[in-house]
């Protein structure tokens, strides 16, 4: 058996691998592995086309999979992170989360360069979620949805949790998978994601639907901006009586701060 | 013996206060609950006597008191707990802030209703004790905004509300 090796003579921007070539005048058909679109290439002008072939394709991605946890953590590895965690609604903790940077799983899933943000949608199953089988007495709209920019989301903080404290996450905890973004307001961590998207436009994350005035897309955690109905400047710790003071983005300004610069942080709240 | 079942409240988050997970919190709900509850409670006995032709109007005065006491810890779990006994922090935010601004002037017209609460200031106050009415809306839209979701609680305390505010509107039309 001869082994072949055969040199890319061109890179195109939106495609991580393919599985098949079709060559036909001037102009390359790809089948890209696990992706739901025909790409139709126009060599001399450049152009990449998209061609659904499956009723809702998921853009952006080159590689559409169902992964199961353990193929994540077999994929990613495993450490643990102790991240200070801050709830909208003033109280904080100090969690030892056990997982995988962010980062390395969308490196694998290769979104292309149209691909703005990230957008996380909760499993929907009533008979697994109490509320959510409560149909209209459900306390918010189901499932759950919330987004990250895409520079957020690879930012070397943001965490995908399969565990906490040395075990499994239990399913109170957003068994088996969950977001962790330590600088954000904890609403943002999104549990249970069952589906992962990159999309063009700022993602509309449930709190920000169900009350606007109270809840943004960013939710930084920012002791000088107040919510509507209570201080943020100060932070009531779990199994303790007394408070501290809230950090400007939980204490990790140094490593995330960047990410906001020039922007209008009451208005982006 | 009445006196007693409304203090168990009270009881009750004091023993489990040493594991509380997030205790001023549960301070903050327990003594506003029992306020709310106490104070729709105390419309109760001049309902009652108009529906049902039972006199419970003694239970009337220390109901409303309970429901004051009540009001009164809450006031002082977020000034000595929550601000920390920072008492511009507290006018500040009392001001500047419609959900704790609403609660706070519920707080006041109940103050002024206990202080004349006395049967001899009762006599000459009595007209003013009509404020109740104001202060059992304030309270109520505090209660409904204070959760991230009303639930169910939520909607019985605006429903009870509708209940007794409306019985009396209609009697008044009555007998206007």
């Amino acid at each position: 058996m001869q082994s072949f090796t055969i040199e890319s003579q061109f890179k195109i921007t939106g495609i991580g691998s393919a599985s098949g070539l079709i060559y036909m005048k001037d102009y390359l058909f790809i089948i890209s592995d696990n992706s739901s679109f025909l790409y139709k290439y126009s060599i001399q002008e450049k152009e990449l086309n998209k061609i659904p072939i499956m009723e809702n394709p998921q853009g952006n991605i080159a590689k559409k999979e169902i992964l199961e946890v353990d193929d994540l953590i077999s994929l990613f590895g495993l450490e643990e992170r102790i991240y200070r965690f801050r709830c909208v609604e003033g109280w904080s903790m100090v969690v030892p989360w056990i997982g995988f940077p962010l980062s390395k799983l969308v490196d694998y899933l290769q979104p292309n360069s149209k691909a703005k943000y990230v957008k996380f949608t909760t499993r929907y199953d009533p008979s697994m979620f109490p509320d959510q089988s409560k149909g209209i007495f459900a306390s918010i709209k189901y499932p759950y949805v919330e987004g990250l920019r895409m520079d957020e989301a690879m930012n070397p903080l943001s965490f995908i949790a399969v565990g906490m404290y040395g075990k499994r996450l239990l399913p109170q905890n957003g068994a088996p998978i969950r977001l962790v973004v330590p600088w954000k307001y904890g609403f943002k961590s999104i549990k249970s994601i069952d589906n992962i998207e990159f999309v063009e436009e700022e993602p509309k994350n449930t709190w920000q639907v169900q009350n606007p005035k109270e809840y943004g897309f960013y939710a930084n955690v920012n002791p000088s901006v107040d919510h509507p109905r209570w201080t943020q400047a100060k932070e009531r710790v779990l199994g303790k009586f007394g408070k501290q003071n809230t950090l400007s983005f939980n204490g990790y300004e140094k490593e995330v701060g960047h990410l906001y610069a020039g922007m209008d942080l009451r208005k982006f709240f | 013996m009445g006196v007693i079942i409304a203090f168990l409240p009270l009881a009750w988050v004091g023993y489990g206060l040493e594991n509380a997970i997030d205790p001023i919190k549960s301070l903050y709900s327990v003594s506003g609950m029992s306020a709310i509850i106490l104070l729709l409670l105390s419309l109760l006995p001049s309902t009652c006597k108009r529906l049902c032709g039972y006199n419970l109007l003694r239970y009337r005065r220390p109901l409303g008191l309970l429901a004051f006491c009540y009001a009164l810890l809450h006031i002082l779990v977020f000034i000595i707990l929550d601000a920390e006994g920072d008492i511009a922090f507290v006018v500040r935010e009392s001001l500047k802030k419609p959900f704790v601004f609403i609660g706070m002037s519920a707080f006041l017209i109940l103050l002024g209703m206990a202080f004349t609460s006395t049967k001899r200031l009762f006599k000459r106050f009595a007209k003013y004790h009509q404020a109740v009415y104001g202060a059992v809306i304030l309270a109520v839209t505090h209660a409904f905004w204070a959760q991230k979701v009303a639930g169910i609680f939520e909607y019985m305390l605006v429903f009870s509300a509708i209940i007794f505010l409306s019985e009396r509107l209609i009697f008044r039309m009555k007998n206007l």
